[in-house]
């Protein structure tokens, strides 16, 4: 098991590299650069000189042919130095990302938390009352769910909330006077914000989840012990919940590995709707003003949460099913 | 005698696909999204001919013209309308400057690129724009904020969206397929490689890579989005293949034909490939699915094909900035991307279940 994790890691270290190497060459090999696309939105008198300009690009690196730069920033990152980001004031990559966490995390976080809260009732239920007109509904229901854009369904709430109903607020993290209220007042505010971006983060995965579990639950209702277990009388309850259920966990356990990286990048598109100050929308700023060192330092914690992730999920899978081995 | 042989001649037994396309017609939610997806299709091939305000058919100055193919493409719209100096407003001056002429026009009077003006067909009002603009008889879904007809772009949109999925998987497949065989059926040191190049791709967030490449361009069209989108996403199809030739070249019949001395390449793609074309259509159908969705997403952020581009993420992205007043830009263009991901994903479903061997036995 341990060679099997090393030898993992290994090739998980080799394949940063060529993830990193082909970003980084991308972006350099991008027209325009920082400084070109910082200059095309500030008036011509603001303009720098050639010789500002010049002192600039060695500042940054953009002097050197891609590759150098490259090893450079390698260089760095094995130092525990991301950079720093050209257009926010200069600040360290490290600190940009630690400060949009937070608001990537409390989304993901929570909408995770609900999805398994939820997702295990949904599909117990719907296994014990399979076939009933009521769990064919609720199946096609959840279908229809998985197959519905994250986007569109945060513009249709949005219609439906704010414009039609007005219940809660269009977007953004907390309202304008959030510095004047109480504690309770603003853990209010930040809930009722959170509100429709939770549900947008949460229902795709909660369909898709409580398919899975079902999908899995009818593979084990069909076995041999299933029905030695109701031969013997045990309630269907207890079937369903003690003897079934217990084997459908190994799946699920492969599944929390794969969600690791959708854990902390949070998305793109649900996070310009409702302008929250994560992840998502500092990765598109960065993209947008060529802003390579942020860039970067994201793409390499994706993809580092993408391959922990699977070798998590391959670890996790080995720990729990004894009959699995890596030799 | 000659009865006897008819009836010793057993019948032909159904091959495979027949036998897929009956076990997928038993799944009816399935059908009815292939029956959706075949309208689309039309819809997206006679677009031209649903809305418009060029001539389906017309004769001018004694010759027939067809000017609406210039909605494929504007090289294809004779130019002795412009010289006529009739472009654009066939519906006003057709019969101005030639009196004798005809012409047949598309089913709704609308056009995706430009706002109609009073009396661009004669005795007709102008189109509304801005929040005056709400679905009306004239104007089905609506106007956007300058006017321009949404059920028109939605039906030109069906181009887009139809062709960025079918050509992106259709690029995603072949580069799938390639590199899945060759890693599968060579095995050792190729595999070794070419599994870490999926791992790579994988890997790397669909959007960066798309947002990067895009940013490449100048001047943005679908047909770019197309190549980006199929080189990104084929590697849940390499997976499979590469899974599917592991286990076909085991068997006797690729022996066979090594036997015989054909090779490498005419083993993998005439005789291995055609076994592992079923399961590979599942992950084109999901596939298809979640490229329309990249295009509609990329237009949505602004980083989609350039302007005029009536694609339905444009659309919702006009309906966001005005989501007080404008609900109809943001849903009809919506449910249009819902309704068209999830017959994919149900065709997909549907397949899956028409072509599993494991489920084949319950159907005798």
């Amino acid at each position: 098991m341990t060679s099997y994790i090393l030898r993992r890691l290994g090739i998980g270290l080799l394949t940063l590299l060529l993830i990193t190497c082909l970003i980084y060459g991308l972006l350099r090999a991008m027209p325009g650069s920082p400084i070109s696309a910082d200059q095309a939105n500030v008036n011509p008198s603001k303009q720098i000189s050639e010789r500002a300009l010049n002192q600039y690009k060695r500042l940054y690196g953009l002097d050197k042919p891609w590759y150098e730069a490259y090893g450079t920033w390698l260089g760095n990152l094995v130092q525990g130095d991301m950079g720093r980001s050209f257009k926010q004031n200069n600040r360290t990559v490290a600190s940009l990302i630690l400060e949009k966490l937070p608001a990537t995390l409390a989304l993901s976080v929570s909408s995770l938390l609900l999805t398994y809260l939820l997702s295990i009732p949904i599909g117990l239920w719907s296994t014990a009352h399979d076939g009933q007109p009521t769990e064919r509904v609720v199946s096609v229901l959840l279908y229809m769910l998985y197959s519905l854009p994250a986007f569109v369904a945060a513009l249709y709430l949005q219609l439906l909330f704010y414009v039609k109903l007005g219940w809660l607020p269009l977007y953004g993290l907390t309202s304008d006077d959030f510095e004047r209220m109480s504690v309770f007042g603003k853990a209010w505010d930040l809930l009722w914000h959170a509100t429709l971006p939770i549900v947008c983060f949460t229902y795709g995965t909660l369909a898709y989840y409580s398919r899975f579990v079902r999908a899995n639950m009818q593979e084990v209702v069909r076995q041999d012990y299933i029905r030695t277990a109701k031969a013997k009388g045990v309630g269907p309850r207890r079937i369903l919940w003690h003897h079934a259920f217990r084997n459908t966990l190994i799946p699920m356990v492969t599944l929390l590995g794969l969600t690791l990286p959708t854990l902390f990048s949070g998305a793109v598109i649900l996070e310009r709707i409702f302008v929250w100050p994560g992840i998502g929308n500092l990765f598109f700023e960065s993209i947008r003003f060529h802003d390579y060192n942020v860039v970067m330092g994201l793409t390499l914690m994706f993809s580092v949460m993408t391959l922990a992730g699977q070798l998590l999920a391959d670890v996790l899978y080995a720990v729990v099913d004894p009959r699995i081995t890596y030799s | 005698m000659t009865t006897a042989v008819a009836t010793l001649n057993p019948p032909k037994s159904p091959g495979f696909w027949s036998e897929a396309w009956v076990r997928f017609r038993r799944h009816r939610l399935s059908t009815l999204a292939l029956a959706y997806v075949t309208l689309l299709a039309v819809v997206a091939i006679t677009a031209p001919a649903i809305v418009g305000t060029k001539p389906i058919i017309c004769k001018f100055q004694g010759s027939i013209y067809f000017p609406a193919l210039g909605y494929y493409n504007a090289g294809w719209e004779n130019p002795v309308f412009r010289t006529a100096g009739v472009y654009p407003d066939y519906a006003r001056e057709l019969k101005n400057v030639d009196p004798d002429s005809w012409a047949v026009y598309p089913l709704v009077f609308q056009d995706p690129y430009h706002r109609i003006r009073k009396d661009e067909r004669p005795g007709h009002p102008g189109n509304p724009w801005g929040v005056e603009g709400g679905p009306s008889l004239r104007n089905f879904f609506g106007t956007t904020n300058i006017g321009f007809d949404v059920f028109a772009q939605m039906v030109h949109g069906t181009q887009i969206a139809m062709s960025v999925g079918f050509v992106s998987m259709g690029i995603a497949a072949a580069i799938g397929i390639f590199v899945g065989a060759l890693a599968g059926y060579f095995g050792g040191w190729t595999d070794m490689l070419l599994s870490r190049l999926i791992e790579v791709v994988m890997c790397i967030p669909t959007l960066v890579l798309i947002l990067v490449l895009v940013a490449f361009l100048d001047n943005v069209t679908n047909w770019h989005l197309m190549a980006v989108i199929g080189c990104v996403r084929w590697t849940s199809i390499a997976r499979l293949v590469r899974a599917e030739f592991i286990k076909l070249k085991e068997m006797e019949f690729v022996t066979a034909a090594r036997a015989v001395g054909a090779s490498p390449g005419r083993i993998m793609f005439r005789h291995m490939l055609r076994n592992a074309l079923a399961p590979v259509l599942v992950p084109v159908s999901f596939g298809i699915a979640s490229a329309i969705l990249i295009e509609a997403s990329l237009s949505f952020l602004g980083f989609g094909a350039s302007p005029p581009n009536p694609s339905w993420g444009s659309l919702l992205q006009a309906g966001q900035n005005d989501i007080e007043n404008m609900w109809w830009l943001i849903v009809f263009p919506g449910l249009a991307i819902f309704l068209t991901v999830l017959a994919f994903n149900l065709i997909g479903e549907g397949l899956q279940e028409a072509t599993d061997p494991r489920l084949r036995q319950d159907s005798h």
